[in-house]
C-alpha cells in the first residue's frame, strides 16, 4: 500500500472495517483528520456503525465524530432529494433526465453510498435538448454561478456540461451535462450507447446509467476529468460500485466492453489496478494491465497525489511535484495543445487583471476586524 | 525539568509559550477537546488570564480539533502583524490584527464546534446548573443573556457554557461546552461592579462585536467538566431599562419554536433535532423574564431552580 503510517490506518479502515479493533485512541486522532480532508468520514462512519460489535470498540469520542459525519450525509442526502424534487417539476416532462454519479447512488438509494457525502447534482440529458432544459431552468429562478463571459463560452464550447447552476438559497449546485467526457479529449464516451441502456429509478421520472456505464463513467470522472488532488473518494466509489455490480464473469466481460466503446479500456485498467491494491476489491484481469513507463510514471502520481496529507506536516517535494504533473496531465488530457494554449493565457490573463482589481478593492476592506458567524 | 503544573495559573508565561511553540495545549471544554499550537506574542499570558482554572496539559493522545495560531505571511510579519487562525489547513476567517489573537482563537473553536459536532443540536443559549439540574438561556440579541450568564456563575452557579447550548438527542441531558464568557461593550463594566474580584483578561476595542473582554470561568465549573446535566428551566431574559421584573410562563409550543429557530444545527439534524428539542421544552419549566436590575433576576432564577414560590 502507498502512503505512510497514518495512510495505513485509513487505507486498512477501507479495505476491511474489522481494522477497527487494532486501532488505538491516538491512532483515531490522526484518522479522523485524513478521512475527514478526503470527505470520506462518513462513508467510514456508516461501515463502522452498521456493525454492532465493531461499534463498541471505537471510543466514545471517536463516535462522537462518527456520527456527526452521519447525521451531515443524512442531511446532504436530504438535499440532494430536495433539488432533485425541484428539478422534476421544472424540466418538461418528455425530456430524458438521467442522473449521475451521488445524485444517482441517492435516488437508487444504494447501500454502498449510506454516509457518502455528496457534492452537486449531476444530471445529464440529450444534447439537442441541453437548451430547454438550460432555459426551463432559468425560467424557474436557476441562475449560474459565474457570469463570466469567458467561463460560459469555454463550458460550451468544450466541455461536456454547463456552468454550475443554483437556485438561490439552495444548498447544492447542478451540474448539466450531455455526457460524460469533455468534447476536446481524447476519451470520447459513446454518448448514443449511454442513452440506450439507461434504465428508469423506481417510482420517479429519473433515470440512471447502466451498472457498467456508471462504473466506466466513474473511472473516466477520475482518471480524466480531475486533478488527482485528494481525489481517493473517487477511487472508493468505483471499490463500491465493482464489489455491488460484478458479480458472474459476465458482468465483468460486459464491463471490459463498455469500456472499449467509450474509449476508456486504459483508463479502466489503471482503475481496476489500484482498487485491487490500495482497497483490496476483488478484480478480474478483464483489460490489459498497464506495464511500461507510462504505468509507473502513473503509479509515482497516484501515490504522490491521491491521498489526503498529514496536515502537521508541510508538503514534501514528492507531493508538491505530483500536484503539479497531475494538473499538467489533466489538462493534456482534456485539450489539444493549441486549445490549451489560448485557454492558460486568456485565464492566467484575468486572474491578473482580477488580482489587481481585488488588491484595489481589498484596500478598502482591511479595515475591519474580521467576519462572520458563530459568536462568543 | 521541573515538575508539570496542574493548572494554567500554575505555569509560567514561558512555559504555555514553549507548549504553544512545539507540541501544543490540550485544552478540555467539556463536550470537546482543542490541541492549540500558535505563534504569536502574549497570547500565553492572556490565556491564563482567561484559562486559569483549567488543566494545563501539554501531552495529549487525542484532540477533536487540532487548531493553529499563526503570523501572517511575508511583509505581514512586519507591517501591522496579523495573526491566522487555521484547522487542518482550513482558514475560516480572515486575519485579524496579532493583539486580538484570543478573540480570534475563541471565535475558531466556536466555529469548528459548530461545524463539526452535529452530533449534538447545538442551541444558542448560555446553560449553568445549580443542585445538579440545568438552566437554559436561549440567546436573543440584546437579551443580556452573556450578562446575566457572566452574573450566575459569580453568583454561586456553576456554568456549563455561554454560547453552546450542547443538547444530546439520546438522553436529553446538557453538555459542558466551558468557555471564557464573551462580555460586550456595556456589560464588561456591568460585571467588573458586580464582582470586582472577578478575573477577567484583557478588553479588545473595536472588533467585529464591539468592544469584548473574556471572564475566565471559576475553578468549581471547571472542576465539572465531565459532568452533564438534565435540563429543569428555560428561561428566555429580556433586559429592559427601567422595567419591573416580570415572569411569564411560556406555552411549551412557543418555547419550542424559540429555541429551535435559535439553534445553530436544527435544520441539519432533522427528526433528531425536533424530538430533543421538544423533550427539552416538556421537561422544563418556561418562563420569559424581563427585568432591568441584574440582582432581582439573579433572586428570582435562583428561586425557580430551586422550586421556591416566586
Amino acid at each position: 500500500m502507498p502512503g505512510n503510517k497514518a495512510h495505513w490506518h485509513l487505507l486498512s479502515l477501507l479495505r476491511d472495517v474489522d481494522h477497527v479493533r487494532r486501532m488505538t485512541l491516538a491512532d483515531w486522532d490522526l484518522t479522523l483528520r485524513l478521512a475527514r480532508q478526503a470527505r470520506l468520514l462518513g462513508t467510514i462512519a456508516h461501515r463502522v456503525a452498521a456493525n454492532s460489535v465493531l461499534w463498541r470498540l471505537v471510543p466514545p469520542e471517536v463516535q462522537g465524530h462518527l456520527c456527526s459525519a452521519l447525521v451531515y450525509a443524512d442531511h446532504r442526502a436530504r438535499m440532494v432529494r430536495l433539488e432533485l424534487g425541484a428539478l422534476a417539476s421544472v424540466i418538461p416532462s418528455s425530456v430524458p433526465v438521467v442522473l449521475l454519479k451521488g445524485a444517482a447512488y441517492v435516488a437508487e438509494a444504494q447501500p454502498f453510498a449510506a454516509g457518502r457525502l455528496p457534492g452537486d447534482v449531476d444530471i445529464m440529458v440529450p444534447r439537442d435538448r441541453l437548451d430547454e432544459v438550460e432555459h426551463a431552468l432559468l425560467d424557474a429562478g436557476w441562475k449560474f454561478e459565474s457570469v463570466d463571459d469567458y467561463d460560459q463560452q469555454y463550458y460550451r464550447q468544450w466541455s461536456h456540461e454547463l456552468p454550475p447552476m443554483r437556485y438561490p438559497g439552495h444548498a447544492l449546485e447542478v451540474d448539466l451535462h450531455h455526457t460524460i467526457t469533455p468534447v476536446t479529449s481524447r476519451t470520447r464516451a459513446d454518448t448514443g450507447l449511454l442513452f440506450r441502456d439507461v434504465r428508469a429509478v423506481t417510482a420517479s421520472r429519473y433515470l440512471v446509467l447502466s451498472p457498467a456505464d456508471q462504473i466506466v463513467h466513474a473511472v473516466i470522472h477520475l482518471f480524466q476529468d480531475s486533478e488527482l488532488d485528494v481525489r481517493l473518494r473517487d477511487l472508493v466509489d468505483i471499490d463500491a460500485l465493482l464489489r455491488a455490480y460484478m458479480q458472474a464473469d459476465a458482468d465483468w466481460c460486459q464491463l471490459a466492453t463498455r469500456a472499449q466503446c467509450h474509449g476508456a479500456s486504459g483508463l479502466l485498467a489503471y482503475a481496476l489496478k489500484y482498487c485491487g491494491l490500495w482497497l483490496g476489491t476483488p478484480v478480474r484481469e478483464v483489460v490489459a494491465p498497464p506495464m511500461g513507463l507510462a504505468c509507473r510514471g502513473m503509479d509515482w502520481l497516484m501515490s504522490a497525489t491521491m491521498l489526503p496529507h498529514d496536515p502537521d506536516t508541510v508538503p514534501g517535494l514528492k507531493r508538491r511535484m505530483g500536484g503539479w504533473a497531475a494538473q499538467v496531465r489533466y489538462h493534456r488530457l482534456r485539450m489539444p495543445p493549441g486549445l490549451l494554449i489560448r485557454h492558460l493565457s486568456t485565464k492566467m490573463g484575468r486572474q491578473l487583471a482580477h488580482a489587481v482589481r481585488f488588491r484595489a478593492a481589498s484596500k478598502v476592506r482591511d479595515t475591519g476586524a474580521g467576519q462572520r458567524q458563530p459568536g462568543g | 525539568m521541573t515538575a508539570s503544573p496542574l493548572f494554567f495559573s500554575d505555569a509560567t508565561p514561558d512555559r504555555i509559550d514553549a507548549a504553544l511553540a512545539s507540541d501544543g495545549l490540550w485544552l478540555s471544554y467539556g463536550a470537546c477537546r482543542v490541541r492549540v499550537r500558535a505563534e504569536a506574542s502574549g497570547f500565553a499570558r492572556i490565556l491564563q488570564d482567561v484559562y486559569g482554572a483549567f488543566p494545563f496539559q501539554d501531552q495529549g493522545e487525542f484532540a477533536d480539533f487540532h487548531v493553529r495560531l499563526e503570523r501572517g505571511r511575508g511583509l505581514r510579519r512586519l507591517v501591522k502583524p496579523q495573526v491566522r487562525f487555521s484547522i487542518d489547513g482550513v482558514e475560516p476567517f480572515e486575519p485579524f490584527p496579532v493583539s486580538n489573537a484570543l478573540p480570534l482563537f475563541e471565535w475558531g473553536v466556536n466555529w469548528c464546534f459548530g461545524q463539526r459536532f452535529n452530533q449534538y443540536v447545538l442551541l444558542h443559549a448560555g446553560v449553568l446548573g445549580l443542585n445538579g439540574r440545568a438552566l437554559v438561556m436561549p440567546a436573543v440579541p440584546g437579551s443580556g443573556k452573556s450578562t446575566l450568564t457572566a452574573a450566575l456563575m459569580l453568583s454561586g452557579f456553576r456554568l456549563l457554557s455561554d454560547e453552546f447550548g450542547v443538547l444530546r438527542p439520546m438522553d436529553g441531558r446538557l453538555l459542558p461546552m466551558l468557555k471564557p464568557v464573551a462580555l460586550k461593550n456595556e456589560s464588561i463594566e456591568v460585571i467588573r461592579r458586580f464582582a470586582p474580584d472577578a478575573r477577567m483578561g484583557p478588553v479588545f476595542a473595536g472588533t467585529r462585536k464591539g468592544d469584548v473582554a473574556h471572564l475566565a470561568p471559576n475553578a468549581e465549573s471547571v472542576a465539572e467538566l465531565d459532568c452533564e446535566l438534565a435540563p429543569a428551566l428555560v428561561l428566555f431574559p429580556r433586559w429592559e431599562a427601567g422595567a419591573a421584573l416580570s415572569l411569564l410562563p411560556q406555552a411549551p409550543e412557543q418555547a419550542f419554536a424559540r429555541l429551535a429557530f435559535n439553534s445553530f444545527n436544527y435544520g441539519l439534524l432533522g427528526a433528531r433535532s425536533f424530538n430533543a428539542v421538544a423533550d427539552l421544552v416538556e421537561r422544563s419549566q418556561c418562563y420569559q423574564l424581563v427585568y432591568s436590575r441584574l440582582d432581582e433576576a439573579l433572586d428570582c432564577i435562583r428561586c425557580l431552580m430551586t422550586d421556591e414560590d416566586v
